[in-house]
């Protein structure tokens, strides 16, 4: 997928460098948590999606990397940044307690490679490669909504994403991307579901379509 | 000859035997609907459950319409859109969308109306003013870049406000995705839209262009989106109607301004199954039930 050049692209090894810089520095965290609880955002948050979400469509936008080279940088990103085995039990939705050990690990092989495949789809559908968060709602105080808006798209429309980021400064981790008001892992819970209810409960065909990529 | 072929017409008012028919039809449909809060079979919360089983009592009949409209688009609908993208430059596909989106605004004010928002529909009348002038009968969106943001209003959303359900889901031949809420809310929509009425009403050559032009314009935008759907979903008819009911219940929450509900990760969602989800999908020459009764 052909993507456009950015305004002003920030390189990856800095956006990392910046998130590393973050994570060691506990006083802007304090300050912003103190600050979240009076608002109702949460900065901390606000900021992980800042970086983390800036990184993944630098890497997607970046035209000096080849296909095979993006896919990796990519896939790191998400196996850092989302919560895979969080994400691979609620894709699961009401099967999620059924699944047999041998089963669940041979799905959570399968999802992984699927759900990165997945995210870098979807997220470079949206063909920006600037982020600004614009807000968030701290629904818990491990529980936070993130709304950014990604700019840069050839046709100049902003679009409105929401990232749901659980956990506290220093271990944040994303669990769902939302756009146009659809969740994307309650979209995969309720195909998955779907299919494995269409096979007559058997999680064996899920896993064989997801390896076959039908 | 259509009424907008015709030059006389449009300088008619509409007569008392043509409102007559819409009044009656809208007051219909707005009786129906009334009920559908009785038929849910989504909790109290309403459309805030976004992963309770969703309510497809006619699964049998929407997977069939599902495999027709992927064969037409397959056949037709997608390569005329994807030739129309290639072949138009993006500038004018933005045009085009504008202009589209602008002949909603009308619609959008009276929503916005009766939904009690008076701040959408000053906005949507000063977009419409603005739009269809300065910006040349559509084509540019002065109002956007002035600051006054699109945000369209139908009558689905107007009566997921006053708190009527969806209702049933259901995929159309043609049509696609919508739920019995927002198809007879369409149908109301079409029914009052000023655009419509001061054209001729929904049967004109105008109105079917421009439905024509609406479709080719969203199946274009929408290009991507469904090919990622078609080659990476395990049950794209799943992901079809899971995307539709939660996009539409976020419009509804534009609308209510109420907080979204969100399941819980940490323990895997208990839900009730659905008619669809247990029972293996029906042959295609199975008997589908067009209507169910409350609890079906």
């Amino acid at each position: 997928m052909i993507l456009p050049p950015p305004p002003d692209r920030r390189s990856f090894v800095t956006s990392l460098a910046t998130a590393s810089a973050l994570a060691w520095s506990g006083l802007w965290s304090s300050a912003a948590v103190a600050q979240s609880g009076r608002s109702g955002r949460n900065l901390p948050a606000e900021q992980f999606v800042q970086v983390e979400g800036q990184n993944m469509f630098s890497v997607l936008s970046d035209r000096s990397l080849g296909d095979a080279a993006k896919q990796a940088a990519f896939r790191r990103l998400i196996d850092r940044v989302a919560d895979l085995q969080r994400i691979s039990g609620f894709v699961l939705g009401k099967y999620a307690r059924a699944i047999s050990p041998a089963q669940r690990q041979q799905f959570n092989t399968v999802f992984r490679t699927y759900v990165q495949g997945l995210y870098q789809t979807y997220l470079a559908n949206f063909r920006g490669d600037q982020l600004r968060v614009t807000g968030s709602t701290a629904r818990s105080p491990t529980d936070t909504i993130v709304n950014t808006v990604i700019d840069g798209a050839a046709d100049g429309r902003a679009l409105p994403v929401a990232w749901r980021v659980l956990g506290s400064p220093g271990s944040f981790k994303v669990v769902d991307v939302q756009a146009s008001g659809v969740w994307l892992a309650i979209t995969l819970q309720q195909d998955f579901v779907s299919t494995i209810d269409n096979a007559r409960g058997d999680i064996g065909v899920l896993i064989a379509r997801l390896q076959s990529g039908d | 000859m259509s009424r907008l072929n015709d030059p006389n017409a449009q300088a008619r008012p509409a007569s008392r035997s043509a409102v007559l028919p819409v009044a009656l039809t809208v007051g219909v449909i707005v009786a129906v609907l009334a009920v559908l809060p009785a038929w849910s079979h989504a909790p109290a919360a309403g459309d805030m459950t976004a992963v309770s089983a969703p309510a497809d009592p006619w699964a049998g009949f929407n997977r069939r319409a599902f495999k027709f409209n992927a064969f037409l688009d397959r056949a037709v609908i997608g390569p005329v859109a994807r030739v129309y993208k290639r072949v138009t430059p993006a500038p004018v596909r933005k045009g085009v969308g504008n202009i589209v989106s602008n002949l909603r605004e009308p619609s959008t004010a009276i929503n916005g109306l009766v939904q009690g928002r008076p701040k959408l529909t000053i906005r949507a009348v000063a977009r419409f003013v603005a739009n269809s002038t300065v910006g040349v009968l559509g084509i540019f969106d002065v109002a956007g870049r002035a600051g006054l943001e699109r945000e369209h209003a139908d009558f689905g959303q107007t009566l997921g406000r006053y708190g009527v359900s969806n209702g049933p889901y259901l995929y159309l031949p043609v049509v696609g995705p919508t739920t019995l809420r927002d198809g007879l809310g369409g149908v109301v929509n079409t029914l009052i839209d000023p655009i419509s009425l001061a054209t001729g009403g929904p049967a004109t050559d105008f109105a079917a262009g421009r439905v024509v032009v609406r479709g080719v314009d969203a199946r274009a935008d929408a290009d991507e989106a469904l090919r990622t759907i078609n080659e990476d979903s395990t049950d794209p008819y799943a992901t079809t109607r899971s995307a539709y009911l939660q996009h539409r219940a976020a419009v509804v929450r534009e609308s209510t301004g109420e907080i979204e509900a969100l399941p819980d990760f940490d323990e895997p969602v208990n839900v009730p199954p659905s008619p669809d989800e247990f029972s293996p999908i029906p042959p295609a020459d199975a008997p589908t039930p067009l209507v169910q009764g409350p609890g079906s």
